[in-house]
């Protein structure tokens, strides 16, 4: 190993493991030639992994080796750099040390077959001896580095401060960028030359008549940063490393290193000094640490002695009072800012396969469901029950689909809330409705031959309303084709989804939360068979709808056939269905049941029929439902016979037969003249 | 006498031999017991005879109606049996056609495994809650120690709705949403979907769904962490998974990790888990000098892929009830 003194493992595997308990994830390791290469993983708080030398230290550091930096021997010449080349900060918040170093006499060319193998195994194409060096050392330190072609620099020097308006830079991969005011360049006498810690510019690049090299080592402000290469849409290995931060005193080192390798690679003479501007100089931050604490929080009795020598190794100084510690963080690990990171920090490198698995001696309580949950729960094993099965579909959607699923573009649900920033046309909006993800299920369902489908969904619907956006949780049912399967022998109309299949289903679900105060009554929703649809209502409250699907929208979606939607409010269901049912005593009396066929005008609904009935039986009626309806001769056109059996019952004594005539005769009066009805 | 009533039992034998229906027993013993019957007859003839004649008579032909009667009964009883056998034997079914079968409503594997995971947790005394899908930059990152300009929101690149409003990228805004309003101990779980601007492939999809729980109290530790998550993971992948947990950075906790399961000799990634960062706890308004916590964010998606053995993430949304149906 290079960088590290220890008895190293051979096996790639133990590495991974060892890589993976400090922390670096190893996303990939690959054999090259006699190198195996690792791809680790990097968390965001801690730019000194962005650098080979930074993983090397903190391996030595856990498995007890010994780092070894790369040492620097810079031979100087005169005169010195500060008077050929020269460097300024203007402005806060942009750069808080910038050291550069000039080269002289350079020859620009191919980089030897060593340097430009392992850039590219990192990923790196090979550009020219000078440009490498740049990218080796970044690589080795973390550290960005940019390198100038001196004489083309105006003036002689450069400035790190603030675009102004409508500045413009042709960066090195040919692209014009226009510069929003306020974004972090670098600039010369006259021009801006490149944009700060993220990409040069194409006028000052290295060339092969380049002969004068000004090399920039800079701490860009993350923030800055970050801003300016979010809104130009650039991301490179450079900006991802200032973002993160790396350590100001690294600057230094990675100049001198990279000013050597130059000298190294492509000759020329360094000139003396280094141009460093640290417009804000910080001291060593200092952090204290209660091991009683550390012990608390962590459930592990590490020792004293250990937890401080792992900090030390860590290259921490401790400084240990009876109770507080107080411990100073070294320059490359400004990640660490409180007491909590330094447990982290023990933690990690004692193991956290070492600290034992307990259970919580806190007082435990009984779990329970937040009320939201039951509900969703309780509708969803009854629709499970009902036979349906559950889908989940996506909630974001295309807007233009709404039209195609028949909602008008004045219908509310037609205010779907737009994503700002979609990433395909696929998804643009939040869903107003589970209608569209519900016909689309049957879609693909149809066009894979898959005819039989009775699902639903219980998913949220987002709307804008005028308080501001909200969302709510819907209940959506689709249905089509069987709802029975071994139907040989079997009339079709009796197996095949119908509307009133589903109406049975949503009734299953009303009475299954025993919601009260429900009636399902005609009325037409643009995208339905405008008579074969129905609204719910809750206490005179619409609170959803069911029906078939209109044609038109079958036909778009190519359904083939007849479909069956509904889509129900779930809060107002299920507000009844928290309150506990209480026991109705049961009639042990025996009951008396008579059947009677009332002809009626054709456009009279059964619901009609039976509220006559319930209006006028009386208190002995227990249930009345139609059981058959029926057109046809000896029934005259125009009217049809629809057939109800009433049950009576007394809780309390024997009903007797004339009783129960002369409540039939009541009935068949109230018939007569409400609804005009005559008798079979 | 004697050779009449021999005669006579004879012939009633072989009557009701030939007879081949219930009726036609019927009929036998209207022809012999019957009102006019001949058995009948010789009874109602015993008067006209002397009365030693009748004494020898009266026996032979009372024993000959018992005879009789046992016969009648046993040969009806016979044919009664042989007539149901054929009546039922019109009504065999073919027991080969399909069942009539109703449909049975399955539960989405998603949904399935979601249900398990509140389960789990109610049982370990958690409160199972919902948050809103559509968040503010305030929960989804502020409240969870991510400021603005924080690098690690570019790994959750988000939709946007405007400005401040997006949809959650993880449910841990759910745990700083209710932190506030409950006083610990606190033991708090939450399922639900996430938002990500992901390309979709058989990976990724830009909707997905979490597990987010966390513990407050007064004594709670990193290793009442891995005590609870070792359990939670024991009872979903099964009493012999291991659980390992290696450091990794969330900026809301501190110690940070992620967890794995073992599971069929592979180590799978379900999450990240930590204790809360004391900044967490309290912009929450919890003391983190008195209190701390444990929070963990799990993907449910992903490891159920593994669980199942699917091997492409949109087989789950597009409801394929073939699919479906495997579950």
């Amino acid at each position: 190993m290079e960088l590290v003194d220890l008895p190293t493992p051979q096996d790639p595997a133990e590495w991974e493991e060892r890589f993976s308990m400090l922390g670096l994830g190893v996303e990939a390791v690959e054999r090259e030639g006699d190198d195996w290469v690792f791809d680790l993983e990097t968390t965001t708080n801690r730019p000194d992994w962005l650098g080979l030398l930074g993983v090397a230290r903190e391996v030595a550091a856990a498995c007890r080796g010994r780092f070894r930096a790369p040492e620097v021997h810079l031979e100087e010449s005169d005169p010195p750099a500060w008077e050929v080349a020269w460097v300024e900060v203007a402005g806060p918040g942009l750069c808080h040390r910038y050291v550069g170093r000039v080269v002289v006499d350079v020859r620009v060319g191919p980089s030897p077959p060593w340097m430009a193998e392992r850039l590219e195994r990192c990923g790196i194409r090979s550009i020219n001896n000078v440009v490498d060096v740049t990218n080796y050392v970044m690589l080795e330190t973390g550290q960005p580095l940019h390198a100038f072609d001196l004489d083309r620099l105006a003036g002689g020097g450069v400035v790190v401060r603030a675009a102004r308006p409508g500045e413009v830079l042709v960066t090195l991969d040919g692209q014009e960028r226009r510069l929003h005011p306020g974004a972090l360049v670098i600039a010369d006498r006259e021009r801006v030359v490149a944009l700060g810690g993220i990409m040069g510019g194409l006028d000052t690049e290295i060339r092969p008549e380049t002969r004068r090299v000004l090399l920039e080592s800079a701490w860009f402000h993350p923030v800055a940063v970050r801003r300016t290469a979010r809104a130009l849409g650039i991301r490179t290995e450079g900006s991802t490393r200032h973002e993160r931060g790396g350590d100001p005193e690294r600057a230094r080192f990675a100049a001198a290193r990279a000013a050597q390798l130059i000298q190294q690679l492509a000759g020329g003479r360094v000139l003396r000094g280094e141009l460093d501007v640290c417009p804000d100089p910080q001291p060593p931050r200092r952090v204290s640490l209660r091991p009683a604490r550390m012990r608390r929080v962590l459930g592990v009795d590490v020792a004293d002695e250990e937890a401080a020598d792992i900090l030390q190794r860590l290259e921490f100084q401790v400084e240990r009072g009876p109770d507080r510690w107080v411990v100073t963080v070294p320059s490359h690990r400004r990640d660490v800012e409180r007491e909590e990171d330094l447990i982290e920090e023990v933690a990690r490198i004692y193991g956290y396969d070492r600290v034992p698995e307990t259970l919580p001696v806190e007082v435990m309580g009984v779990g329970a469901l937040a009320p939201e949950v039951d509900a969703e729960r309780r509708v969803r094993e009854l629709l499970l029950r009902a036979g349906l099965t559950e889908v989940l579909t996506l909630s974001l959607i295309r807007a233009d689909h709404l039209e195609r699923v028949g909602i008008p573009p004045d219908h509310p649900l037609r205010r779907a809330i737009p994503l700002r920033n979609p990433l395909t046309q696929e998804h643009t909006h939040l869903r107003t409705t589970l209608l569209l993800s519900l016909v689309d299920v049957l879609r693909t369902n149809r066009a894979r031959g898959n005819g039989d489908v009775h699902v639903f969904e219980v998913g949220r619907v987002f709307f804008a309303s005028e308080a501001g956006w909200r969302e709510r949780k819907a209940v959506g049912i689709a249905q089509m084709g069987r709802s029975l399967r071994g139907t040989w022998n079997l009339p079709q109309e009796a197996v095949q989804a119908s509307f009133h299949g589903l109406k049975g289903v949503v009734e299953a679900l009303l009475e299954g939360l025993h919601l009260q105060g429900w009636e399902i009554e005609a009325e037409p929703f643009p995208w339905l068979h405008p008579y074969r649809a129905a609204a719910l209502r809750v206490n005179g409250r619409r609170v959803g709808w069911l029906g078939e699907l209109h044609p038109e929208v079958c036909d778009r979606f190519d359904l083939r056939g007849r479909a069956y939607v509904a889509e129900l409010e779930l809060e107002p269901l299920v507000e009844a269905a928290r309150a506990i049912p209480q026991y109705r005593p049961l009639a042990y009396t025996p009951a008396v049941e008579r059947d009677l066929a009332v002809v009626v005008d054709s456009s009279v609904p059964a619901g009609e029929v039976v509220r006559v009935v319930r209006g006028v039986a009386g208190g002995l009626l227990e249930a009345c439902e139609p059981f058959d309806v029926y057109t046809g001769p000896p029934v005259p056109p125009g009217r049809k016979s629809v057939a109800v059996r009433m049950r009576f019952r007394d809780p309390g004594r024997t009903l007797q037969s004339e009783e129960v005539d002369r409540l039939l005769e009541r009935v068949r009066g109230a018939l007569r003249d409400q609804l005009a009805a005559s008798f079979r | 006498m004697e050779e009449r009533v021999n005669a006579l039992r004879q012939r009633v034998a072989r009557e009701l031999e030939s007879a081949s229906t219930t009726e036609e027993v019927e009929a036998v013993r209207r022809r012999y017991l019957g009102r006019k019957g001949e058995l009948t007859q010789l009874l109602r003839s015993l008067p006209q005879l002397s009365p030693p004649q009748r004494v020898a008579a009266g026996a032979a032909l009372n024993e000959l109606k018992e005879w009789l009667e046992e016969r009648l009964q046993e040969r009806a009883d016979q044919l009664r049996a042989r007539e149901r056998d054929d009546r039922l034997r019109a009504e065999a079914v073919d027991v080969t056609l399909p069942g009539r079968r109703p449909l049975v409503g399955r539960e989405h594997v998603l949904g399935r495994m979601m249900e398990e995971i509140r389960d789990i947790f109610r049982s370990m005394g958690f409160e199972v809650v919902e948050g809103p899908e559509l968040e503010t930059e305030e929960f989804n990152f502020r409240r969870l120690n991510i400021p603005d300009d924080h690098p690690a929101r570019d790994a959750q690149d988000s939709f946007y709705l405007d400005d401040e409003h997006l949809l959650r990228t993880q449910c841990t805004a759910v745990d700083v949403r209710v932190m506030p309003h409950r006083t610990p101990p606190i033991r708090v779980v939450t399922v639900g979907r996430c938002y990500r601007r992901d390309v979709v492939d058989s990976t990724h999809m830009p909707v997905f769904h979490q597990v987010d729980g966390f513990m407050v109290g007064e004594g709670i530790r990193f290793s009442d962490l891995k005590g609870v998550l070792a359990e939670f993971a024991r009872q979903l992948w099964g009493p012999e998974t291991r659980v390992r947990f290696q450091p990794s950075y969330f900026p809301f906790t501190e110690p940070s990790a992620e967890i794995a399961v073992s599971f069929r000799g592979r180590w799978l990634e379900i999450g990240g888990c930590g204790m809360f960062h004391p900044r967490v706890l309290e912009m929450a308004g919890i003391d983190p000098e008195r209190y701390t916590a444990f929070a963990f964010g799990c993907g449910v998606d992903r490891p159920a892929m593994v669980r199942y053995g699917i091997d492409d993430i949109r087989l789950f949304w597009e409801n394929d009830v073939r699919f479906l149906a495997q579950f």
